[in-house]
């Protein structure tokens, strides 16, 4: 019962062309479509063009490209091809195990990491672990002139982003670590092991010296506000704190600057109540 | 000794398992016939309110739409076991499923365009939810149908049953324990949506009904009813079900909605539930209040069970009202119970009616029973596995209901899963050990429960019968004709191994007919356990009448006396004598007598009608398990983890292993959605979880072990001395979770489903009592 356009632009070039020449136009990215066939089911616009991302040859979008800064994600990869590379499991867990926490294996197939990010899903899973790893995203417009911004300030709100309508996002960076000895994971907490969708999640990665003495750290929470959040506040209380031996009171006080960023609502799936203690109740236990 | 047979008792696959795993199936939705329609329906918006107005004009006007219905343009019968159902509501909406109108259009999306179209006015009512409030006296009658039979107007339904006498047993008694229990609204989630497709001649006056039903020939009497017609002229066919699980035993509005848009236009009409509409118009489990006092004396034996229970019949009275029937079992005789005293009514409210659900109320009349058995066995200083064992059925028991236990795998079902489970070791070291498990975030529980079943048909119908027709053909092929259905449990490939081991005719030459009202013979349905047991009895009965024919005609052709043959390889041999089968057929067509190798039988189970008091031996046989239950609560989540399940059952005796198995995880995984995560939310009326992103169906990654031991009992009612094993598997499953729950966390909750939230605010409670009480 679905009745849009579909165009198929298939390099950089003929993209670029159909952003503009559809600006008057009511027009929706398709990548994996997981999360947009959901959208237009729920709500379908009239005279709706979608241009499909899926036919798309370009590296920039479509490949994992790693260099001395660190890795550059096109927007395209599916999240099976994220779990599929070593590089990311062996320096991201988080991203890793947030990526094989979408869903189920025939979702993670169509999945594209672009499309999570532009969903802005405050439950979305690689988002929140994104977020952690203080990615950035590159935007291309129409014209071909590229921004950076950073993927906390390129959420704006549920289901809402910084991007303007002839823009689209390219791929995302993820700054390389400083340092090998790392804590670095996911935690989702949902009633079902596959087929679920975060109560509230929390996403970290803590990079430490020999000492393990924490040099950067990570911290994003998701499902417990309009947008995932970094907890910048807890992530400076950490940072020179051996976080291998922390005391009670200083579990207690990052688990509180935690707290400070969650503003979880109430659903049919959990209440704000219970979104609020798990998180508080894990994020202690990342610490024990 | 037992006798070793041929096929029975070796996994045999499915006959149709090639056509269901290539997508080869054709399900009810697959089906499109020469210019059909397809029809949709237009619900209320609201749960309760008066109709002022239905103006259908504009849709009428769309272009592409054939025809539009509503109450005014019918001459119907109500539906429903207490006919309390219009099939279009015209005056009041009475629950979120209330029919109003339907349409006949060339395509879905013009039906769609012209629902929308289609203007009510509206007069919202406030509503009433709760069976309690329907209850009191200045509660407006909720059902203008209903009979006001039981003492209160909004009263849909009343059972009472006893036995013994409960004030002596009272004074029997060392405990006793009175608990409120309550259970939630599930639903069944079949894979396939509700689906119809019926085609009306009006040529001769034949209505031809593709139905997802579990009931052909009840189906056949109520569309019949309820649309004023001859039950002869209707045809019901049933295409590959996409899941029963009891959900298909009422005939629901869509239905003869269906059909009456066909009978408007002469055209086929197909109708196809969505999945959103599936899960607020589709049956339920029904939710149930169950106040239970139950008492044991100084040596743990129990002394009686007092129940009322108060069910939310929703604002129709389906089938799901019935339930009691198979509760009162429970409450009687699952275990020995010197006195019993049972009360249940079925509540009118605003809510969505139920239905009916595999298990039919046994679960949860199991969890109460089994949750209340520990309370007592911790009261008494009993072990909570010793405290069964002393009050287990046993071979020979009548109980007081008149169910009579001719065999009875109740203590060796018990036996086997405390000891493969290790129960009392884990029970135990919960108990010496608490100290040190108090700091860790998980904590491990085991649980134990047990339940009755009907294993050999439930007479509750006129008859609890099933025919068969058998034909073997000019080349040795086999069909079986059986009245019974194939809802995807296996029974086909049941009746095709039992033809196996008696004929000796190989599988590839068997064919089953069994979805054509028009061609199979009759049969009540498949419920209550029962195909294998009817349906495989009734095909040993025509079995043994084609063998006296060819028995009689092979011995002519090998001019020896009439004997008996032995049947292999499709031949049969005496002696040394060898004649192939299909030869005796043709011999005994073309030569004399001239007569077609084709037999009928039809078999009525042993079981009696209850009496007036609800006392009788219902079934041919009784089906009896135990389930130990192992689970992890994650006390920083309040999740719970099953680890393990360890299932011992009755069965008779093994028929299918590989069928077996799939019915024991599959009533496994039913009970532990309706144990931990499955609930429809409901908020005055309306349902807000109408999808499975909302409704938590666990899925094949949340499956535990399920570790299964089967107990022969061999008993002489069933084929080969097998019981019905379909329900069994889901019934003790709640049960023993929040058992084992209970073990691991130490608190007992008295409401399903046991949910991550639910539990982790008892034991935030538990934590400041604890502080508060240093
Ligand atoms: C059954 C099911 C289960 C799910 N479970 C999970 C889960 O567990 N965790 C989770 O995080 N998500 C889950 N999702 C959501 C979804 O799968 C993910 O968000 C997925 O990563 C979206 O990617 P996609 O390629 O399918 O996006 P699409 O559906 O193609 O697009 C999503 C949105 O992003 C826009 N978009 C896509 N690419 C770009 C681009 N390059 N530039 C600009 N805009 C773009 C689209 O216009 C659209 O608005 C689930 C979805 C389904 C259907």
């Amino acid at each position: 019962m679905l009745d849009f356009d579909v165009i198929s632009p298939k390099t950089s070039h003929e993209l670029f062309e159909v952003i503009s020449n559809s600006q008057d136009k009511n027009y929706r990215f398709g990548a994996g479509y997981t999360d947009l066939i959901n959208d237009l089911n729920n709500n379908l616009q009239q005279n709706l063009t979608v241009i499909n991302l899926a036919k798309l040859n370009d590296n920039n979008f479509k490949a994992i490209n790693i260099n001395e800064n660190g890795v550059q994600i096109g927007a395209l990869v599916t999240a099976t091809q994220l779990l599929e590379n070593n590089i990311i499991q062996n320096n991201y867990p988080v991203l890793w195990e947030a990526t094989n926490s979408v869903a189920s294996g025939q979702i993670r197939a169509s999945a594209t990491i672009g499309g999570n990010v532009c969903q802005a899903s405050p439950s979305g899973d690689m988002s929140c672990a994104l977020v952690a790893l203080k990615a950035v995203c590159e935007i291309i417009d129409s014209k071909g002139n590229i921004r950076e911004e950073n993927i906390s300030d390129f959420f704006r709100g549920v289901k809402k982003t910084s991007l303007k309508k002839n823009e689209i996002l390219r791929s995302i960076f993820v700054p390389i670590n400083i340092s090998k000895n790392i804590k670095s994971g996911y935690i989702k907490v949902g009633t079902r092991n596959s087929m679920e969708i975060a109560i509230a999640s929390i996403a970290y990665h803590f990079q430490k010296d020999e000492q393990n003495n924490v040099i950067d750290a990570g911290y994003a929470i998701g499902a417990v506000a309009p947008t995932i959040v970094f907890t910048k506040d807890a992530c400076d209380f950490i940072l020179g704190k051996n976080i291998n031996s922390l005391n009670e009171t200083d579990v207690k006080q990052f688990a509180n600057l935690i707290k400070k960023y969650a503003k979880p609502i109430s659903d049919i799936r959990a209440s704000a109540w219970y979104r609020e203690e798990v998180l508080i109740n894990l994020s202690e236990t990342i610490l024990k | 000794m037992v006798k070793e047979l041929k096929i029975i008792g070796k996994s045999t696959p499915k006959l149709d398992a090639k056509e269901r795993v290539t997508g080869k199936s054709v399900y009810g939705h697959d089906i499109e016939l020469p210019g059909m329609l397809h029809g949709m329906i237009l619900r209320t918006k609201y749960p309760c309110a008066k109709i002022i107005s239905i103006d259908v004009s504009e849709a009428k006007a769309l272009d592409g739409v054939m025809c539009v219905i509503t109450a005014a343009d019918v001459d119907v019968n109500q539906i429903g076991y207490k006919r309390d159902h219009p099939i279009f509501k015209s005056k009041t909406v009475n629950c979120n499923r209330d029919e109003i109108a339907a349409v006949a259009a060339t395509t879905k999306e013009i039906a769609k365009k012209a629902l929308s179209l289609i203007k009510v006015e509206y007069e919202v009512k406030k509503g009433i939810y709760n069976p309690f409030d329907a209850l009191k006296e200045d509660a407006p009658k909720l059902n203008e149908f209903s009979h006001d039979k039981f003492g209160n107007k909004n009263i849909g339904e009343s059972f009472h049953y006893e036995h013994g006498n409960i004030e002596d047993q009272k004074k029997l008694s060392k405990v006793i324990i009175t608990k409120r229990y309550e259970t939630s609204r599930v639903t069944h989630c079949c894979m396939a949506t509700s689906n119809i497709t019926a085609s009306y001649s009006k040529l001769d006056g034949q209505l031809t009904i593709w139905a997802s039903t579990q009931v052909p020939f009840l189906y056949q009497r109520d569309v019949a009813h309820a649309l004023k017609m001859e039950p002869s002229k209707i045809r019901i066919i049933q295409p590959i079900i996409g899941g029963g699980f009891g959900s298909k035993l009422d005939m629901l509005p869509f239905e003869p909605i269906c059909a009456l848009l066909s009978i408007k236009t002469g055209k086929p009409v197909q109708l196809l539930y969505s999945r959103e509409e599936e899960f607020i118009a589709s049956p339920t489990r029904q939710p149930m209040i169950i106040d239970l006092t139950t008492g044991a004396n100084e040596n743990g034996k129990f002394t009686f069970r007092e129940v009322k229970i108060t069910m939310d019949n929703g604002a129709y009275t389906s089938w799901g009202a019935t339930t009691p029937f198979v509760m009162m079992q429970t409450y009687s005789s699952l275990y020995q119970v010197p006195a019993c005293s049972f009360d249940a009514k079925a509540i009118y409210t605003n809510n969505p009616f139920a239905g009916s659900f595999r298990g039919y109320g046994n679960p949860q009349a199991t969890y109460s029973i089994e949750t209340n058995i520990d309370l007592l066995a911790k009261e008494l200083g009993i072990g909570k596995d010793e405290i069964r064992l002393i009050n287990a059925n046993y071979k020979g028991e009548i109980t007081g209901q008149g169910l009579n236990f001719k065999t009875c795998g109740a203590i060796p079902a018990l036996k086997k899963v405390i000891e493969e489970s290790k129960y009392s070791q884990r029970i135990k070291s919960q108990i010496s050990n608490s100290k040190s498990q108090e700091s860790g975030r998980y904590k491990k529980g085991i649980g134990l429960a047990s339940m009755l079943h009907v294993g050999g048909g439930a007479k509750i119908y006129r008859s609890d019968g099933c025919g068969t027709r058998l034909k073997i053909d000019h080349y040795g092929y086999l069909t079986i004709i059986t009245g019974s259905n194939e809802i995807g449990q296996g029974s086909e490939t049941v009746l095709a191994m039992i033809a196996v081991e008696e004929l000796g005719i190989p599988i590839e030459k068997i064919k089953v007919i069994n979805t054509d009202t028009d061609v199979k013979p009759w049969d009540v349905g498949v419920h209550a356990s029962r195909t294998s047991f009817v349906a495989g009895n009734s095909l040993l009965g025509a079995i043994k009448l084609i063998k006296e024919k060819l028995n009689k005609q092979a011995a002519k052709l090998l001019c020896i006396e009439n004997s008996d043959f032995i049947y292999q390889n499709g031949s049969m041999f005496h002696d040394d004598k060898e004649i192939k089968i299909d030869k005796v057929v043709r011999e005994m067509h073309f030569g004399l007598p001239n007569e077609l190798c084709v037999v009928e039988y039809f078999y009525e189970p042993p079981s009696s009608f209850q009496d007036k008091e609800f006392k009788g031996d219902v079934s041919g046989n009784y089906a009896f398990a135990s389930q130990a239950i192992e689970v992890e609560v994650d006390t920083l989540t309040g999740k719970v983890k099953v680890l393990n399940v360890f299932v011992s059952q009755d069965v008779g005796r093994v028929l299918n292993p590989l069928a077996l198995q799939g019915q024991i995880e599959g009533g496994v995984a039913t009970g532990i959605g309706f144990a931990l995560t499955e609930e429809m939310i409901y908020k005055n009326g309306m349902l807000l979880n109408p999808n499975f992103h909302g409704y938590k169906l666990l899925t094949s990654m949340d499956m535990p072990d399920v570790n299964f031991y089967p107990v022969e009992t061999y008993d002489d009612a069933g084929p080969y001395g097998s019981k019905g094993v379909g329900e069994a598997p889901l019934i003790p499953t709640a049960a023993a979770i929040a058992n084992a729950v209970a073990d691991a966390i130490g608190i007992e909750f008295y409401s399903l489903p046991l949910s991550p939230e639910k539990i982790l605010k008892a034991l935030k409670e538990k934590t400041i009592n604890k502080v508060l009480s240093i």
